[in-house]
């Protein structure tokens, strides 16, 4: 038996909750898992990293039903969609994790446009390099030119980029994907941003921070408890006074460019909140959804009234 | 004597010909302990270190730690820090202020500055001075005393 989970037609950090709602429902028993993106209209960066590491889970899990069997993915129909998402290096990367129907366009990853970095793997260090070397040379001009960040700005979303991707290659235990994306943000802003998105299907911020962390936070430690000791305490895994910088930092980036992070991991959701957004910081009892998925937003500088 | 250490051709000989960016604790980590290397190795004994980061692209804040807060924590010598950017400093600044402690910048003009946590960078700044390695400059700024 085949076990559905459907896409939202609009796939992002929002309706992100709903997709890891049905996935979580549709593991439950072990059976073959079919993603149905058919309808799907649009897909973040968030949504589309989110997808391959559920795929990645759904493999690792047993989801393809048993057998060594990939779970299915319909594309989605619209040819623009497919287009779009394929521009987007999703493809390229689904067909390692799924067994794809529907017409999957030749097109190439994008090397130009508003994709600043297509969905790019991330398993080791090396990669870490080569995300960091092609952010630089093609973000610049786009952070200067289109969201008015001093061009010095460009080596801080770097290291931002960089610290995000290092949380999959040392803390997930598995690998996963990042991927960069510039676009016009009218629901919220009517504002041009840049959006990082990270996303593993690996072993979450609580596993990671157990051994050192849970006896400081007796019962209250938790997903929720984990990514607060990570994002706002700063606290690692390792007992290196010099670790849990990296977070650190990127929040001291994103509070110079009036940026946004949020992190879901397990059943819970951290964020930290600039004016312009009405999101919560702390979300507990969310359906449960493995590894980490990381949210990075910077806005076009300027008024950033809601 | 004063070591100058070229951390571009550190980070291409210790991980690949092709990246100038600092990035990653495992790179951080092999660049630091072939830099201690050529500390311990050197040949006469160094009073002073210039790590020179010319032609280093981006350093990210876990090779901050790694490389500069971990080199000064070991104390092999009196490191300066030069050929650093804006955007190294973005990093390497509150890395050190993290740990309270401080690090002495050359500038392209040859004045020192010191970094990090206020109190260890005064302190810093006190102890080149008395210990004859710095000297202040008729306009205020201190510079070294060896060349």
């Amino acid at each position: 038996m085949t076990r559905l989970i459907e896409v939202p037609t609009q796939f992002d950090d929002r309706s992100f909750d709903q997709f890891a709602s049905a996935f979580a429902a549709a593991t439950a028993d072990g059976e073959r898992l079919l993603f149905d993106a058919h309808a799907a209209e649009w897909a973040s960066p968030y949504g589309l990293v989110g997808l391959l590491a559920a795929g990645q889970a759904a493999r690792s899990s047993g989801g393809g039903g048993g057998g060594g069997e990939r779970p299915l993915l319909t594309a989605p129909t619209h040819a623009e969609v497919l287009t779009y998402w394929t521009r987007a290096g999703f493809f390229r990367e689904a067909a390692d994790l799924f067994e794809i129907h529907g017409k999957v366009p030749r097109v190439k990853a994008a090397d130009e446009s508003d994709v600043l970095l297509p969905v790019t793997p991330v398993r080791a260090a090396e990669d870490v390099h080569a995300v960091v070397s092609k952010i630089q040379e093609r973000a610049a001009a786009i952070l200067a030119s289109e969201l008015g960040l001093d061009p010095k700005a460009t080596m801080g979303f770097a290291m931002a980029l960089s610290e995000a991707c290092q949380n999959i290659v040392e803390h997930a235990g598995t690998g996963g994907w990042v991927a960069v994306q510039a676009y016009d943000w009218r629901r919220k802003l009517a504002k041009r941003v840049v959006v990082i998105a990270v996303a593993d299907a690996g072993v979450g911020f609580r596993h990671s921070l157990e051994p050192t962390q849970s006896k400081r936070f007796g019962a209250r430690w938790g997903d929720a408890a984990a990514l607060e000791a990570a994002l706002i305490q700063g606290v690692s895994r390792f007992r290196d006074p010099g670790r849990g910088q990296g977070l650190a930092g990127i929040r001291r980036y994103l509070a110079r460019w009036d940026g946004k992070i949020a992190i879901r991991s397990g059943t819970a959701r951290i964020a930290i909140v600039p004016k312009w957004d009405d999101d919560v910081p702390l979300k507990d009892g969310l359906p449960a959804f493995p590894g980490a998925q990381v949210l990075i937003i910077i806005p076009e500088q300027g008024s950033t009234k809601r | 004597m004063i070591q100058h250490i070229d951390v571009h051709a550190v980070l291409q000989e210790s991980v690949s010909g092709i990246y100038t960016d600092l990035v990653t604790r495992p790179t951080g980590r092999v660049v630091r302990e072939r830099i201690e290397h050529a500390m311990a190795t050197a040949h006469g004994a160094v009073a002073l270190a210039r790590i020179d980061f010319t032609r280093v692209g981006c350093i990210d804040y876990s090779c901050a730690d790694e490389i500069v807060a971990k080199l000064l924590r070991g104390r092999p010598a009196v490191l300066v820090l030069t050929g650093i950017s804006d955007g190294h400093r973005e990093a390497i600044e509150p890395v050190l202020a993290g740990h309270r402690m401080a690090a002495v910048i050359e500038r392209s003009d040859g004045t020192l500055e010191a970094v990090g946590a206020p109190d260890a960078a005064v302190a810093l700044l006190e102890e080149l001075v008395a210990r004859r390695l710095a000297v202040r400059t008729p306009g205020g700024t201190l510079a070294l005393t060896l060349a």
